[in-house]
């Protein structure tokens, strides 16, 4: 892969770039004589596995450039000072920072990660990545359109960002005494972004090079595992649990896992399934934007162990009481 | 040369790094690949009209990013491209080796069938729509959703109306019928939606499955379902944008 000069392992660099280059070019060919298009199941993930990265690539590119942009040209001070706030107040403020953040769950991972890294409380920085792909103002707005015409219009947009505001600052609260070293993984590279030479403009490009390039692997693999549940799970296996209550819930949530909608579609998928009731739809909407396959994924980089587990486990209950409610005052 | 000017011309001697430049032909795979959806229109194989603003946006911040790490790719000591980095690297160039190497494609009546059972939306058509004017895929679905649409769509019953979709067939079915389908897109293909009408009186082994049609005929709503009476059926190409979008 590079085309590069480099004194001392120069041949070793340019036997693994030819290696890569090689089996690259060679699944390339076996595309092109294969044809696996011709293969329906084969077609349908390639389909829905590229598609589901062009949409993301973008938006994780975009928190990699916030994210760069954090490390290089905001000076540490700025998030001291944030964490002078009294203690009760520092997550809902984290939270209510995703309405400045109109970026869905991709991009909000890296920038949290960055923002924890750089003296935010890592509990603010977990509370913020969750929040803002429920409460920006373009995934507000979509909740808005899909639901248009509907009774239950207000309820939907207002649950949805009321909900996804209280289930984040639960989470936040649940990691509340972890320390960055608790919660942050360690990344291989993160000392050595381009150190020795760095002028702004170096450690900026070094850093977006690096985020980018670190969570686009795990997004890859995320992407794979959800176009293969889309390809092989049919969604009408869902649809007999409709009228079963809580159950529905728990069914429209593992549904919007296993999908891995972008936040800012999602509400158009969720209104389409009119057999399930809005509590129903509300835990689509609120448990999708926080846990899913390629978030998975992305939190298991970025994480350490035993994190998943607990946003799935308290996003998970948390929705579940909320949606319950709302079901019982508006269902 | 005094040793401390040695020792000064060795300090600034910069080296390209292999695997900063590594790290920038991925990702101009990357850019490569955005530009060449928007030269190639293939971006709406995989976007709706709505979210094919990210592949400029996708093509002209990569192509800064890799300019910028080919700028910096130089450092003050040689940096290797490890054989694990290297594969690494490949793992996310191959998404793109996958898309474009896969002949130009849409979903089709496998995935018509994985999700038909969901058919309406959330941003379809309203009984106003309906009442007037040209009648189209996307106000079947809206039809499907609300009473008042479908009542709408029911006082139009018997019209002529004309639909491009491709063939899905249900198993047992006659000979003379398919079920018409399209998506409805609203970001990318993950959340596409089926709308299927179902085709009666079409001519009988001239169709196979995914092709694309433009039938003509008389429509009747009927329960959950739609009909159409096709007085034609014409074999159509791929529309350039296969998906319907909201």
């Amino acid at each position: 892969m590079a085309q590069v000069a480099v004194r001392g392992p120069r041949d070793a660099s340019w036997a693994n770039a030819g290696m890569v280059l090689a089996a690259l070019g060679g699944i390339a060919l076996l595309m092109q004589l294969l044809d696996p298009g011709r293969v329906a199941e084969v077609q349908n993930f390639l389909l829905v596995f590229s598609s589901l990265l062009i949409e993301a690539v973008p938006f994780v590119l975009l928190g990699a450039v916030v994210s760069a942009a954090i490390e290089v040209f905001v000076p540490n001070r700025l998030f001291e000072r944030l964490t002078d706030l009294p203690r009760p107040l520092q997550l809902p403020a984290a939270a209510m920072t995703g309405f400045a953040f109109p970026v869905c769950e991709c991009g909000s991972v890296p920038v949290a990660r960055r923002l924890a890294a750089k003296g935010l409380t890592p509990a603010a920085a977990v509370t913020f990545m969750l929040a803002a792909p429920i409460l920006n103002p373009v995934v507000i707005a979509s909740t808005f359109v899909a639901y248009r015409g509907r009774d239950t219009l207000w309820p939907m947009v207002l649950g949805r960002a009321g909900l996804g505001l209280v289930t984040a600052v639960a989470v936040g609260w649940v990691v509340a005494n972890k320390s960055k070293a608790e919660l942050l993984r360690p990344r291989p590279g993160d000392h050595d972004h381009d150190h020795g030479d760095a002028t702004r403009g170096t450690a900026f490009f070094g850093h977006l090079a690096g985020d980018f390039l670190f969570m686009g692997r795990y997004l890859v693999l995320g992407a794979v595992v959800a176009a293969a549940l889309q390809t092989f799970v049919p969604q009408s296996v869902i649809g007999s649990v409709a009228g079963t209550p809580v159950v529905a819930l728990v069914a429209m949530m593992a549904l919007a896992f296993v999908l891995s909608l972008c936040s800012e579609s999602d509400a158009f998928v969720a209104a389409s399934f009119v057999q399930f009731g809005p509590g129903a739809q509300l835990a689509f909407l609120v448990f999708g934007p926080m846990v899913d396959t390629k978030l998975g994924f992305l939190y298991s980089a970025t994480f350490t162990r035993g994190f998943f587990r607990t946003v799935v486990v308290a996003v998970g209950a948390v929705t579940l009481a909320g949606t319950l409610w709302i079901e019982v005052l508006v269902g | 040369m005094t040793t401390a000017e040695a020792t000064l011309e060795r300090a600034e001697e910069r080296h390209w790094s292999a695997a900063r430049l590594a790290s920038a032909a991925a990702m101009a795979a990357w850019a490569a690949l955005f530009w060449w959806l928007l030269a190639t229109g293939r971006s709406f194989l995989y976007l709706s009209d709505r979210t094919d603003w990210v592949v400029p946006m996708g093509a002209i911040i990569l192509t800064v990013a890799v300019a910028g790490r080919l700028w910096s790719a130089r450092g003050p000591r040689p940096e290797p491209l490890k054989r694990s980095d290297a594969w690494r690297l490949g793992g996310i160039v191959l998404p793109v080796v996958l898309t474009v190497a896969l002949p130009p494609a849409s979903l089709g009546s496998y995935a018509a069938g994985r999700r038909s059972s969901f058919v309406s939306s959330g941003y379809t058509s309203t009984a106003a729509d309906i009442e007037s004017g040209q009648l189209s895929l996307v106000d079947v679905a809206g039809a499907l959703r609300s009473r008042e649409a479908m009542q709408a769509l029911v006082n139009r019953a018997g019209q002529e109306v004309s639909f491009v979709g491709f063939v899905a067939r249900d198993s047992g079915m006659p000979a003379d019928e398919f079920m018409l389908s399209r998506f409805l897109v609203s970001c990318c293909v993950a959340d596409a939606l089926s709308i299927q009408v179902r085709v009666v009186g079409a001519p009988p082994g001239e169709l196979a499955e995914d092709d694309w049609v433009r039938v003509t005929g008389a429509f009747y709503p009927l329960g959950r379902e739609v009909i159409v009476d096709a007085s034609e059926v014409e074999p159509v190409p791929r529309p350039k944008r296969p998906y319907l979008n909201p």
